[in-house]
C-alpha cells in the first residue's frame, strides 16, 4: 500500500522534472513502486539489476529526460563502475532513490554491512546526498532532485527505514 | 568477415538511426570508419550499451540501433529480459558475435563453446530474433530498422580487431552533439 510519504516523494520527484522511472525492488520502496505502476503520467519500467538501470538512465538522459532509479542500498554496491566510468564520465543528471537498510529496527542481519557503507560509498563517488529521516525532510526533495540538472550528475535520496515504515 | 568490415558494410544503412556502440575496439573501429553525430560511443561501462540504447529508444520516436558484442551481452544478460518485455518498436539490438573478448586480447567467450545468445534472447522474451552471418547482414538490418517491432539480430563474424587508436573526443562533447541529434 502506498503511504502519504510515498505520494509526497513521487509528487516532489515529478515536480522536479523527473519523468522516467526504473526500479529494482525493495520491500521499503514497495509502496512507491506500486504508485509508479499505477501512474500513467510517467514512464516506469522494472529492471533486472541496478547497473542495467543506470545504462537505461544514460540513454534516457541522452533524449533530454531526467531519469530516476529506485534501489536498495545493497544495489548501490553493484553500481560503482557504472557511476564512475559511465554516468559521471558523461556528466549524466539523474536521481537515485535508495532505501537505507540495516539500521536499528532492521530484521535482516545481512542488510547491515551495506547499510553501514552506503553513505561512505556515495561520498567516495562524490554523489550529493539528501538523507530523509522524517516526513518533513521530504520538503527538500524537489529542490534536491532538480539539483541533478544543475550539477550535471547523479544525486541520491536516502530513505530511512523509519520514514518508509511511517505514514502507512 | 571480421567486425570492422561488418561495420564498414552497414555504415550507410545506419545513417538515419541513432547508434549506440559497444565499449572498446568496436567503438574505436566505428570512429575510424568516419565519425558521425548520430554515433554515441560507449567509453566506459561494459555491457551497458544495449541498456543505454533501450533507455534512449523509450524516449525518442527515431530508430535506435545498439551495437553490442557477445562478451558485453554475457556481462549484462538480464538486459535481454528487460528488452524482451519492455523494448519499444524503434529499438534494434545487433549483437556482433565473434566469440571473443576483442578489446582485452581476444580471449574466447562462452559463445565460442556452448552458449547460444539467440536462444538466450528468445528465452528472455525477445519476440523477433534473427540470426545471420556477417556477409548477410544488409537485409535483416534494413528490415529491423524499418520494422514497427523491436528486433534482436545476432550476427556471426570472425574474431579479430583492426589496429585503431583511442577515440580522441571528450565524453561531454560526444554526449552534447548526440543529444542535439536526438532532439533535432
Amino acid at each position: 500500500m502506498a503511504s502519504t510519504n510515498d505520494s509526497k516523494i513521487l509528487t516532489a520527484l515529478k515536480a522536479a522534472g523527473t519523468d522516467y522511472f526504473l526500479s529494482v525492488p525493495c520491500k521499503l520502496l514497495g509502496g512507491l513502486i506500486e504508485s509508479l505502476e499505477q501512474d500513467h503520467s510517467v514512464q516506469y519500467y522494472p529492471v533486472t539489476r541496478e547497473e542495467e538501470g543506470l545504462g537505461m538512465c544514460l540513454g534516457a538522459s541522452l533524449a533530454g529526460r531526467l531519469p530516476c532509479i529506485l534501489m536498495q542500498d545493497s544495489g548501490l554496491g553493484n553500481c560503482v563502475n557504472a557511476f564512475a566510468s559511465t554516468l559521471q564520465y558523461y556528466q549524466t543528471p539523474m536521481v537515485l532513490v535508495i532505501s537505507l537498510r540495516g539500521t536499528p529496527g532492521e530484521k535482516v542481519g545481512a542488510q547491515v554491512p551495506m547499510g553501514m557503507m552506503t553513505k561512505d560509498l556515495l561520498a567516495l563517488l562524490r554523489i550529493p546526498v539528501l538523507h530523509c529521516h522524517h516526513g518533513e525532510d521530504l520538503n527538500e526533495l524537489e529542490t534536491f532532485a532538480h539539483h541533478a540538472r544543475v550539477a550535471e550528475g547523479p544525486v541520491a535520496v536516502l530513505i530511512d527505514f523509519n520514514l518508509a515504515e511511517s505514514g502507512k | 568477415m571480421k567486425r570492422c568490415q561488418l561495420l564498414k558494410n552497414i555504415k550507410a544503412q545506419m545513417n538515419d538511426a541513432l547508434v549506440v556502440c559497444n565499449i572498446g575496439i568496436p567503438s574505436q573501429e566505428l570512429y575510424s570508419l568516419g565519425d558521425q553525430d548520430n554515433y554515441f560511443y560507449m567509453l566506459g561501462g561494459m555491457g551497458l550499451c544495449c541498456s543505454a540504447g533501450l533507455g534512449l529508444a523509450h524516449n525518442t520516436a527515431k530508430p535506435v540501433l545498439a551495437i553490442e558484442g557477445d562478451g558485453a551481452v554475457l556481462m549484462n544478460m538480464g538486459a535481454l529480459a528487460t528488452i524482451g518485455n519492455c523494448a519499444p518498436g524503434n529499438f534494434t539490438l545487433m549483437i556482433v558475435d565473434n566469440g571473443s573478448y576483442g578489446s582485452t586480447g581476444d580471449q574466447p567467450t562462452f559463445t565460442s563453446r556452448r552458449t547460444r545468445l539467440a536462444e538466450v534472447a528468445r528465452g528472455a522474451g525477445c519476440a523477433n530474433v534473427v540470426e545471420c552471418r556477417g556477409e548477410d547482414i544488409a537485409e535483416p538490418l534494413d528490415a529491423a530498422l524499418q520494422s514497427a517491432e523491436s528486433t534482436v539480430i545476432l550476427v556471426k563474424v570472425e574474431s579479430g580487431n583492426e589496429k585503431v587508436g583511442a577515440i580522441p573526443l571528450n565524453p561531454v562533447i560526444i554526449r552534447e552533439r548526440f543529444r542535439a541529434r536526438v532532439q533535432a
